[in-house]
């Protein structure tokens, strides 16, 4: 996940990205958190679709970049899917399992050997590019290669931390062919990596694993146009406004059992104002019986309680936690009792208000949100209704020395809903006499700021998603790991680096058994918590008000941090609209 | 922002053939006698009062601007107000925010506060950067004022706004009031310079001012003696059509999210979280609104008859 | 005059030049580092620096404006051997956020801005020559008081707030009008006219306050001149003295803001466009500004400076035209 998306996706202007998972129908507030029975009693939404017509999506916000080795971000991955194929990918959303990985241009999800430093795959026989040409392990070659180029591979950085290259490597168009991944035969690709990584079946479903064909690619040829291995085929882009894709008439479905490319055509119409979104999907006026989006505002919610519009509300669990990260280098929040005190002080009811109420949001008290592999339920510092124990906080500031308070400085961007949240973390944190100084920055200082140690204030609120949903390690590794203190683009904004828990993180990423490295995530996730770095707040989930007419919508945690699965929409009746 | 009207239209030609010393009481007088002006007048009044007030009113209506109430909104809904007219009732007079459920009554008073000493205090700054710029170009003229006239074309050729809150943006947090003040100053002197130097130019060739100089007065003495007292309606009126423009310009670039620090309310950062409300909470968009509307307006009014009393010729 | 003009051209260059500077002193060197956002979320310092020197932001400052200002002129090349992009005069660079040529996203972008601009300067042209035409004729009646007092609410009301309730009585309540859809004129006349009119309207509101009570205020001062009373004890019929002697006296203060005006809003009209939707240089402004993509920031400031500073120009032209009186200044 891209920080330029997480930032569009928390924009109040922004319904591009979906971030949802678990279908159920609305009116139950609860929240499920059962991500894997899809349909619930919201069978509407999962009837299978005809083929055919045109399925229209409606977002605020322009995709991030067309070509796969640059982008990496939910809303954008889960696009790719339409146009691109990988090694592996994410299953469906309607497979029993939806985080699991599974095979896609590969015949199975790779063969290590027994030390773990070298990976194989085989491709599918009949799998193509839209001009017809078969798809080879050289072109997979060549498409993975992109990601040293300095100018092209600012996308998913799995494959240049995995994989061994040469030194000083900078991809195809300068350094000539990556001769650190072979390619025996047309249908065989042999990866090489630095050091043995169990999960290396998944790092290929990452969105720089798509071929091209050699030499393809170079300078801006993918930013305005792309080379279709999946379902479908650019048929027009005007940056800002619109995408056009039509079917690739050279993708075989028999080759793919993850896609099933109901319509005949995709638009998605960007640039969008999210309350006309909103507007235009209640209304489902002509066309709109055949749109999506993401998100509905929150103060669309009271209008959707008729029996009318429940019907056709859809609701789902986020992928992403929002959390306060504490800065254990500044004082007094170097003392863990102060952490621990203002994990108990803070009235996460109030933030899950803020957040758009119990439809939109789900209160967190683990760091691992319930959709990501690992996740176990637990609340080290429960409160009544999760409104905040002051007393219990009060208690751990008078032992840390702390009872007459001390004031402390909270970045937030400048967004209205994360200001609410910081608006009611303020409150609370004022009732156990801590005066919460609000810095409201931009987006861009923002992240300059929680990622510069030397710049970062006591805490910021922030959030996190997992790269893939199978496991933690894309969770609790970057945000926890003491080594990966860095002086710029820090993500461990706690800078908390505990001898315990680095070697707990070692211990667990070495694991094979992937189930039983779950269950040890999920151990870990407490264990960090009881150091309180970080106060979890919330599991931001979605709401959305599909067209009448679409069906097929299932969720995926795993392919673009959850979401609609595109790959697996289509219409009831392609002629309508 | 193509309207913010920052600059009030104003010829740059020569003063108003104003006699010296101005009777304070005709003009309060034929102010209230108009029905316009007297409205104006008493709402902003008002307003000031409310502003200078407003620890006191709220203790009043029971509830501060930072109170959060969670059970004047319904979690389920996003948190939308309880009860109809935005919650509005005996208890919060003018509903609650949705959300936090904080009460927009304290909101708005406590935003009086901010709109007006960021406009006055900006108009203040404003006018005396034009009026001495604008003095120092219009009496010394030559490359002082070739200089300061470069100036003045540079600051107001620029897109303003995108600047403004590209500074604003940059900047971090710190006082924000104070920096908004600085930043609608900056690029809102020339006007009120350009006006000054006019005036100035054509000033400095009266009889009076040859007479002065002739009578071997200094320039200082000139111009604080004989040329300012004469551009002193002009000034109160610029200022006065100044205000509302930049009662305007906070409360956009509060909208726009550049504003003052939450969470001391602001009207422009109030419509701004009203927007996606306003088919559900149609008040809580339209409290701030109306206020924000009437203030420009009655600021408005009363700069025009201000003009129209003080300088017949000028326009309506 | 062709010394006036050269004068004005070059002050013209100047004011650009200097626009240019302080755009860059505010973005580039205020601003934070771009690379930063741009870096994600598994972001090493290696890879911010590879992004910096992607974005050429590691050479010294100096040298990247003197590109830039090269690129503005003659044009310039982006990286090396096989890779190599030229980017033709004049080069604004190429978007740090998408990675698309700046003079392109502007342009494509200027037809709908354009088209923003001209419908609403024909209504507030209408609207307020008209308006104050007959208020000024009017004086003093009903119709002068109600039409000034509309005017004054005009002045007072922000456009945002005026947008958003235009938005709501007509589009949600009343469902007069349909939600703004990107169509082409061509694909749906009817659509399109939908999609500008409530942006026309909102601008013009504002401009055409302002002109109302100009050109009520000028035609007022012009008939009680001498040669128009002359004109009137002539026994000229009244129609004629307003048409010969009075309106083109009052309306040639009118060209000079008008000029001002329509240049300022061929820059885009930021707040209108976002919230209408509309794909213009404003919105494009909006958010570069709100994803700090620093070129096209750049590119855009230049381009609504340029506006501003030739909208001046023109206008000194045409006032020196229309009225013999105003004397030559030099600049």
């Amino acid at each position: 996940m891209n920080r330029t998306v997480l930032v569009r996706l928390s924009m109040v202007a922004t319904a591009a990205v979906l971030t949802l998972t678990a279908c159920s129908s609305s009116g139950s507030s609860d929240s499920d958190s059962d991500d894997e029975s899809s349909a619930g009693d919201g069978s509407a939404f999962t009837d299978t679709p005809a083929e055919g017509g045109t399925v229209q999506m409606l977002q605020n916000a322009d995709f991030s970049y067309l070509d796969p080795a640059r982008g990496w971000d939910g809303g954008v991955n889960n696009f790719y899917r339409l146009v691109y194929r990988t090694l592996t990918t994410s299953a469906p959303g309607n497979a029993d399992d939806a985080n699991a990985i599974v095979p896609d241009l590969a015949t199975d999800l790779g063969t290590p050997s027994e030390d773990g430093l070298t990976w194989t795959f085989t491709l599918k026989d009949g799998v193509r590019f839209e001009d017809g040409t078969p798809i080879t392990s050289a072109d997979v070659k060549f498409g993975v290669s992109r990601a040293w180029d300095p100018e092209i591979g600012i996308g998913s950085p799995y494959a240049r931390q995995v994989i061994d290259a040469p030194e000083g490597y900078e991809g195809p168009y300068r350094s000539g062919p990556l001769e650190t991944i072979e390619t025996p035969d047309e249908k065989t690709i042999v990866f090489h990596l630095k050091e043995p990584f169990p999960e290396f079946g998944s790092v290929v479903s990452q969105p720089n694993f798509v071929p091209f064909p050699e030499g393809s690619g170079a300078g801006d040829e993918f930013i305005t146009g792309l080379i279709a291995s999946g379902p479908y085929k650019l048929e027009s882009y005007s940056p800002g406004s619109s995408i056009k894709l039509e079917r690739n008439e050279e993708w075989d479905p028999e080759t793919d059992d993850v896609r099933e490319a109901y319509p005949d055509a995709w638009e998605f119409v960007i640039g969008l104002d999210p309350a006309t979104i909103d507007e235009r999907m209640l209304a489902g006026q002509g066309a709109d019986v055949n749109a999506i989006s993401g998100s509905v505002q929150p103060a669309t919610l009271p209008r959707l309680q008729g029996p009318e519009m429940e019907d056709r509300t859809l609701r789902f669990t986020g992928v992403c936690t929002t959390y306060m990260g504490l800065n254990s280098t500044k004082p007094p929040l170097d003392d863990v009792r102060v952490r621990q005190a203002i994990n108990y002080a803070v009235d996460k009811s109030a933030v899950q208000v803020a957040s758009g109420g119990g439809q939109l949001a789900d209160v967190a008290t683990t760091i691992l949100p319930p959709t990501v592999g690992g996740y176990r339920d637990y609340d080290i510092y429960p409160s009544e209704g999760h409104t905040g124990d002051a007393e219990a906080a009060q208690a751990l500031l008078d032992e840390a020395g702390q009872s007459d308070g001390f004031s402390m400085v909270l970045d937030i961007r400048s967004q209205p809903k994360m200001q609410a949240q910081a608006e009611a973390i303020q409150q609370s944190l004022g009732n156990v006499g801590i005066d919460v100084e609000l810095n409201v920055i931009d987006t861009s200082t923002f992240y300059e700021t929680i990622g510069t140690p030397e710049l970062q204030n006591d805490a910021a609120i922030t959030g996190w998603c997992p790269d893939w949903a199978s496991s933690a390690s894309t969770f609790l590794p970057p945000l926890f790991d003491g080594r990966n203190i860095t002086d710029r683009g820090n993500a461990n904004l706690a800078q908390i680096n505990d001898e315990t828990v680095n070697a707990r993180i070692d211990e667990i990423t070495a694991m094979t058994d992937l189930d039983a490295a779950n269950e040890e995530w999920g151990q870990l996730d407490e264990e960090i918590m009881e150091l309180a770095p970080i106060v979890p707040l919330v599991v931001e989930g979605n709401i959305t008000v599909p067209g009448e007419n679409v069906t097929g919508l299932h969720s995926s945690p795993g392919v673009a941090t959850g979401g609609i699965d595109l790959v697996l929409v289509g219409l009831r009746d392609p002629e309508r609209g | 922002m193509a309207t913010v009207q920052s600059q009030p239209e104003m010829t740059e030609g020569g003063p108003p053939p104003l006699a010296q010393g101005t009777p304070e009481r005709r003009i309060l007088r034929s102010l209230a006698a108009d029905r316009g002006a007297a409205l104006g007048a008493s709402y902003i009044l008002l307003i000031v009062l409310m502003a200078a007030l407003a620890p006191l009113l709220v203790k009043v209506s029971g509830w501060g601007p930072y109170e959060f109430d969670q059970s004047a909104v319904d979690p389920d809904m996003a948190g939308a107000p309880l009860g109809a007219w935005g919650g509005a009732g005996l208890d919060h007079w003018f509903g609650v925010e949705p959300g936090s459920g904080r009460d927009i009554f304290a909101r708005i008073v406590y935003g009086a506060r901010v709109s007006m000493l960021i406009a006055i205090s900006a108009t203040a700054l404003t006018t005396l950067l034009g009026v001495v710029f604008g003095l120092l170009a219009g009496f010394h003229g030559g490359k002082v004022d070739w200089a300061i006239s470069r100036v003045m074309d540079l600051l107001m050729g620029f897109p303003a706004l995108i600047f403004m809150i590209a500074i604003l943006s940059a900047i971090p947090a710190g006082n924000r009031a104070v920096m908004l003040v600085v930043v609608i100053s900056l690029f809102g002197w020339p006007y009120l310079a350009r006006v000054v130097r006019g005036q100035t130019i054509s000033l400095a060739q009266r009889e009076f001012v040859e007479a002065a100089r002739a009578s071997g007065a200094g320039g200082a003495a000139i111009v604080f003696k004989e040329i300012l007292p004469n551009l002193r309606s002009t000034i109160i009126v610029l200022a006065t059509l100044a205000i509302p423009g930049y009662i305007g310009t906070e409360a956009g670039l509060s909208f726009l999210g550049v504003g003052v620090n939450p969470p001391t309310p602001s009207w422009g950062q109030m419509i701004a979280s009203s927007v996606s409300w306003y088919s559900v909470v149609p008040t809580y968009f339209a409290i701030p609104g109306a206020f924000l509307f009437l203030l420009v307006l009655s600021f408005t009014v009363l700069g025009d008859r201000l003009r129209a009393v003080l300088e017949p010729g000028g326009a309506p | 005059m062709l010394r006036f003009l050269l004068a004005r051209l070059s002050g013209l260059i100047l004011i650009l030049l200097l626009v240019c500077v302080c755009t860059f002193a505010v973005f580039f060197v205020l601003s934070p580092d771009p690379a930063v956002q741009i870096c994600g979320k598994n972001c090493t310092p290696e890879l911010i620096d590879q992004i910096r020197a992607n974005l050429g932001l590691d050479e010294p400052l100096l040298s990247q404006f003197l590109s830039f200002v090269g690129g503005l002129f003659a044009g310039r090349t982006y990286g090396a051997g096989d890779a190599a992009t030229h980017c033709a005069a004049p080069c604004l660079g190429y978007s740090f956020q998408s990675s698309q040529p700046v003079w392109e996203m502007v342009t494509e972008r200027l037809p709908v801005t354009v088209t923003v601009a001209i419908g609403a300067a024909v209504l507030w042209l209408l609207a307020g020559v008209v308006g104050g035409l007959i208020s000024a004729l009017k004086q003093g009646t009903w119709w002068d008081r109600g039409a000034m007092l509309v005017a004054l609410s005009g002045l007072s009301i922000p456009n945002y707030v005026f947008a958003l309730v235009l938005q709501y009585v007509l589009v949600v309540q009343l469902e007069w009008l349909p939600f703004p859809q990107a169509v082409g004129f061509a694909a749906d006349p009817w659509q399109w006219f939908a999609n500008y009119l409530m942006p026309w309207t909102v601008l013009a509101f504002a401009y055409a306050s302002v002109y109302a009570r100009l050109t009520r205020a000028n035609v007022i001062d012009t008939l009680a001149e001498n040669y128009v009373r002359t004109a009137r004890a002539k026994g000229l019929p009244s129609h004629l003295v307003v048409r010969r002697h009075a309106l083109r006296p009052a309306l040639t203060p009118i060209t000079t803001i008008f000029g001002m005006d329509f240049a300022g809003l061929l820059g885009g009209a930021l707040i209108t466009e976002s919230v209408f939707g509309l794909n213009g240089v404003g919105k494009l402004t909006a958010d570069a500004i709100s994803s700090n993509d620093q070129p096209v920031i750049m590119g855009v400031t230049l381009l609504a400076a340029f506006f501003v500073v030739a909208g001046n120009v023109v206008v000194d032209l045409t006032y020196t035209a229309l009225d013999p009186r105003v004397r030559v200044k030099s600049v």
